[in-house]
């Protein structure tokens, strides 16, 4: 309960500067965009109309039609839906599997600690997005494969931005007071470590998100992620690529949708990130 | 001189890791649900012939002594034969590797002078006008889809105005650089941002430091200051970071490769991958992984060059 | 010009230094004559830090100075920057607080030395090599030539000061701007600095404009004193006169506030009467892994062990104000965490109330914490930034299950009101509260638990003297309303010794000396507690005492 109100606190202390405003605009369009898709999408997003393939922007289809005449604006609108869905899927679960890693190996330190920095040295040995191409190469394309393979290897960095925090936290005197006090160590951990760094693994997972999003459409793109016919922004520009000279807009607008949502993440996580430094200093 | 002790340090620590390496990509064909076997032999294989390939690759042998076999392999620099090309991995490897050394090499020179000048320009003063267009500009950049921009560049540049050919490697090292310039720009793109923030956070951040305040007040004029205390270092942590990202290049330019068809590694990675030839992609993992080590000792060694702190 | 004779080396008129509407310095005069040192004394936001960099001309950029400071008759506000290059360094010089932060790391000291000459003086670089080892030799570094090739990292603190006056003497210039510059020192480390910018006063005419918040070191070496407080000069005079005749009321309150000048409190009780001991610490010795090296551990050598404390025995009596006084590393830190458990002991006991604490267990356990509190050094540090205060304090108080959230409440406001915090307080983050006032509200949450042992660990060493009078105050009010024991450490003798009953002295995880306060401090027996009370800056200018 605590730390709901110190998350409420923390943002209600949010000044609203311009890129937090329109981070707050993006998203929150984006999340209209994503529940309501059924009913604001002019076209179904699956209709094949071979008549009026690859045709150009107009009144009737604004993003023009792809190769089978499907409405590429209603299959932006619906592709948000996983696209977005990626972003909290493909997150939350490395933050919370490596917030509490973090947050155990660098309090007690030991056995755990050694262990932890072990896996840590050895999953940078390897390139972050080839680790997860091959392990969503083994296990078969598709997306609840990636989104497997993401918290496989994504925990590692949160755990280790946590243990560092941590680290930094347990030297301060209040967590001394609070030993000293005879707090509980469950007491310590939750109430007086773990509010303290709450707020740079928040700023940090709502940048990753976009990081998360534009692998899961990279993914969509290279057919290891969202299989065809399932509209995923990654998926449609994959699906365009072979008719850009004819019709740039197949690819064009999924591209931008993509770009869009990425800001609002990307400027939510540098506003909140600026916020931590200033609370910080 | 006195880097020796950090250079014997690292490389004691180096056979652990390796160790570490041999175990994840073992474990990556061996520990994945269901039957290797069948995964090397695809799903319409008929019973006779997975059983074929389990004995032709030894699968039927327990774990550990497969381990071994792999380990002494390994080390015999045998990483395997390609089901695909019937050839062997390290041979296809080196065939492919090319591509992608020029390529990350011509993206690091395209992207470390923007990103000097852009974080210099962004520092000179904090919060105007240039700094928060170029931090603007970087936070955007980041989020663009690096396959994305290559198609359209390709679209635009390559087959619309017809400056730059839109697949392939070239002849010869120009034609390498003619070819490979929509590619590189593009990845390019997306690494100067994140270089810029790093260089343009340390720059900040050394222009206060106290340091700077003595060597004023020793009557140092403004430009030497700047490259002589606040750059060298500031460099620094950016220097990590590039290291970082060269070695998440490596891994990166495989989306790029498939865009405009150059044969590298990464290509080779993806069609290995869509053509179950695992033997392919447990070797390139471990390729991968190597020259990450590689590249995270060389920065090191070049880090402890500039910083005396950190030889002990 | 029938003045020259006796025009001042420095003359500052009227100098204000705004940051928009916010005048931090307002309108300071003040004079240096040459070959003199002069000091000036204010507590934090006094303006003095400020006030010496617009000498130097090294104000941000934000800052706007105006009036008048004349370097020889030289106006120097309004210069443009490469005419301050040109007096920078050959004409005056500045030294700083922290000398770690100051040097660049990446630098060999030598280097650092002798880039101000090669740039004024236009010398090649190895006639700069050489002028530097020749300084680092005239500031009193050992191995000189050797010295020069370390790098910042290698050198002790002491070690950085000594290099950043050379570097600031290379180019022979005849004021030296000092800004606390042993602030960050240990006391005898101090002393020995403040030993060294005498003699290059004396030997060079070097004058010295010595900042600081210290009144006695001040007092020890200067001449003349410049008392500052929210950016206005209070009074300047002959230090004689401005320590024993001070006109302004501030400048008594300073005086007042010297830890040795206060009249005694509970130190002056007399010596304790004999009773049974609460406390006992026998022969405790800690230590701490060595740093790990791969050489040692190559040899399968185990890494050597460090030991912060080695041996040590104290007793200390139910109601006694024990202190303990040492410089950094001497283990005294290590002794009250050790005490408070947070640090195994390698040896020995510590036994309260006849019982071994290291063997505590369950609820003999709490009990021990509930009556051993600590306060700690770091005012802003030691609180947790995201709880109020009356959050703060209640906590122990509820989770010892000594109350429910509601009366812990209640009770975290009376002990608000018991260590003299306005109630309007209570709903404040820690960053919103002076330094003063968060050691206070240490001071409550350490006796929300109504503890008999209260152990001070520098409580007071991050606070303005006149705030650490006022804790002082307050420290002695509660130990005798509350039965306190009371186990102070500082690194400062003369607060301890004005203080407490006993006094022990720490010096390398042995203590070398202990006795009642006033012994220690005037009859001191170990080389090292004598060296100790020398380095004590007293407020009578008498040349015996100083140094």
């Amino acid at each position: 309960m605590r730390h709901v109100k110190i998350l409420f606190e923390t943002l209600r202390s949010v000044r609203l500067t311009g890129p937090m405003l329109a981070a707050a605009a993006i998203l929150g369009g984006w999340f209209l965009v994503a529940l309501t898709a059924n009913f604001i999408a002019p076209h179904d997003p699956d209709a094949i109309d071979i008549v009026h393939m690859l045709g150009a922007p107009s009144a009737e289809h604004w993003f023009g039609t792809d190769q089978v005449g499907r409405d590429v604006f209603s299959r932006v609108l619906h592709a948000s839906r996983v696209d977005l869905l990626l972003c909290v899927v493909g997150v939350l679960p490395p933050l919370l599997i490596g917030t509490t890693l973090g947050l155990l190996s660098g309090y007690f330190g030991g056995v755990v600690d050694v262990i932890f920095m072990r896996i840590y040295d050895l999953t940078a040995a390897f390139p972050f997005f080839v680790l997860v191409l091959a392990i969503v190469g083994v296990l078969g394309p598709g997306l609840s494969n990636f989104i497997i393979a993401l918290a496989l290897v994504g925990w590692v960095t949160y755990a280790r931005l946590v243990r560092a925090e941590v680290l930094v936290v347990k030297e301060s005197e209040y967590i001394q007071a609070a030993q000293c006090l005879g707090f509980s160590q469950p007491a310590i951990l939750l109430h007086h470590v773990l509010p303290n760094v709450m707020g740079s693994i928040i700023a940090y997972g709502v940048s990753d998100a976009v990081l998360v999003m534009l692998a899961g459409a990279s993914f969509g793109f290279i057919g290891m992620g969202a299989q065809p016919p399932l509209a995923e922004w990654g998926v449609m520009i994959a699906d365009g690529q072979s008719f850009v000279l004819q019709a740039w807009w197949i690819c064009f607008f999924p591209g931008l949708a993509a770009i869009s949502l990425g800001l609002g993440f990307a400027f939510l996580g540098d506003g909140l990130g600026q916020l931590q430094r200033a609370q910080a200093s | 001189m006195t880097l020796l002790p950090l250079i014997s340090r690292r490389l004691l620590q180096l056979p652990g890791v390796l160790a570490g390496i041999c175990v994840v990509t073992f474990m990556l064909l061996h520990l994945a649900p269901g039957d290797p076997a069948r995964l090397l032999a695809g799903d319409r294989a008929s019973a006779e012939t997975i059983a074929a390939i389990r004995h032709q690759n030894g699968l039927d042998q327990p774990l550990w002594q497969q381990f071994i076999t792999y380990v002494a392999n390994l080390l015999a620099g045998d990483i395997g034969q390609s089901l695909r090309f019937q050839r062997p991995v390290s041979a296809l490897i080196h065939q492919f590797m090319w591509p992608t050394l020029f390529l990350t090499g011509y993206v690091v020179l395209l992207a470390v002078p923007p990103t000097i000048m852009l974080a210099i320009a962004s520092a000179r003063r904090p919060g105007g006008v240039a700094d928060q267009i170029i931090r603007v500009l970087g936070i955007a950049g980041l989020t663009i889809p690096v396959f994305w921009l290559a198609i359209m560049m390709s679209r635009f540049f390559g087959a619309g105005l017809g400056w730059f050919p839109v697949s392939g490697y070239g002849q010869g090292f120009f034609g390498h650089l003619h070819h490979l310039f929509l590619p590189a720009l593009s990845t390019s793109i997306w690494l100067v941002p994140v270089l810029t923030q790093s260089l343009r956070a340390a720059l900040i951040e050394k222009t206060t430091a106290d340091f700077v305040t003595t060597a004023r007040a020793q009557g140092a004029g403004e430009g030497e200051i700047f490259w002589r205390t606040i750059l060298p270092n500031a460099v620094l942590p950016t220097l990590n970071l590039l290291g970082v990202m060269v070695a998440f290049l490596i891994g990166g330019t495989i989306i790029v490769e498939t865009v405009y068809a150059v044969p590298g590694l990464g290509a080779l990675m993806i069609g290995s991958l869509l053509g179950r030839d695992y033997y392919v992609v447990q070797g390139l993992t471990l390729t991968f992984a190597l020259a990450t080590v590689i590249i995270t000792l060389v920065v090191d060694l070049l880090t402890a060059f500039i910083d005396p702190r950190v030889r002990l | 010009m029938t003045e020259e004779k006796n025009q001042p080396l420095l003359d500052v008129r009227e100098l204000t230094v705004a940051f928009g509407h916010l005048a931090v310095v307002k309108g300071i005069s003040f004079a240096v004559q040459p070959g003199e040192i002069i000091g000036i004394v204010g507590e934090s936001g006094s303006g003095k830090s400020i006030t010496c960099r617009a000498l130097m001309g090294l104000l941000p950029g934000t800052a706007n100075a105006s009036g008048s400071v004349k370097l020889n008759g030289r106006q120097l506000l309004g210069l443009d920057e490469a005419s301050w290059r040109s007096i920078r360094a050959p004409e005056m010089a500045m030294i700083f607080q922290n000398p770690a932060s100051h040097l660049d790391p990446l630098k060999r000291i030598g280097q650092q030395i002798a880039e101000p000459m090669i740039r004024h003086q236009g010398i090649g670089r190895s006639e700069g090599q050489d002028r530097a080892v020749r300084l680092l030799e005239a500031v009193g570094i050992r191995d000189p030539e050797l010295r020069a090739r370390s790098y910042p990292h290698e050198f002790s603190g002491g070690m950085k000061q000594r290099a950043m006056i050379a570097a600031a003497i290379g180019c022979g210039p005849k004021l030296l701007i000092a800004d606390e510059p042993t602030t960050a020192l240990d006391v005898t480390v101090q002393a020995r600095i403040l030993t060294l910018l005498t003699k290059l006063n004396r030997e060079r005419g070097l004058a010295i404009v010595l900042i600081s918040h210290d009144l006695g070191v001040v007092a020890d070496v200067c001449s003349r004193v410049v008392v500052m407080r929210h950016g206005e000069i209070v009074e300047q005079g002959k230090t004689d006169q401005i320590v024993n005749k001070p006109q302004h009321p501030y400048t008594k309150l300073l005086i007042d506030s010297q830890p040795g000048r206060r009249p005694a409190g509970a130190g002056s009780a007399g010596s304790a009467p004999a009773r049974s001991p609460l406390l006992t610490i026998e022969n405790l010795s800690v230590s701490f892994p060595g740093k790990r090296d791969l050489a040692s551990g190559l040899r399968l050598k185990s890494a050597r062990e460090f030991l912060a404390l080695d041996g040590v025995n104290m007793q200390i009596a139910e109601g006694e104000t024990v202190g303990i006084v040492g410089e950094s590393g001497s283990g005294k830190s290590t002794l009250a965490r050790a005490i408070i458990r947070q640090n195994g002991a390698s040896g020995g006991a510590i036994r309260f109330d006849g019982q071994n604490v290291q063997a505590l267990r369950g609820e003999t356990l709490t009990r021990f914490c509930r009556s051993i509190q600590m306060v700690f050094q770091n005012p802003y540090d030691s609180l947790n930034p995201r709880m109020t205060v009356s959050e703060a304090i209640a906590e122990p108080i509820w989770r010892h299950g000594l109350a429910d959230r509601r009366t812990a409440q209640r009770q975290a406001d009376e002990l608000l009101e018991l260590v003299e915090l306005p109630g309007i307080l209570r709903d404040r983050k820690p960053r919103q509260l002076s330094g003063g006032q968060c050691q206070r509200v240490g001071l409550a949450r350490a006796l929300a638990l109504k503890p008999q042992v209260l152990i001070a660990d520098e409580i007071t060493s991050a606070l303005d003297v006149t705030t650490q009078a006022q804790i002082l105050d307050l420290l002695t009010r509660l130990q005798r309303e509350r039965a306190l024991t009371l186990l102070y450490i500082s690194h400062d003798l003369r607060v301890v010794s004005s203080f407490c009953q006993r006094v022990y002295v720490f010096k390398a995880g042995r203590i070398v000396e202990s006795g009642p306060a006033r012994q220690v401090l005037t009859k001191p027996r170990d080389p090292y507690t004598q060296e100790l009370v020398e380095s004590i800056g007293s407020l009578v200018p008498s040349p015996t005492l100083a140094l």
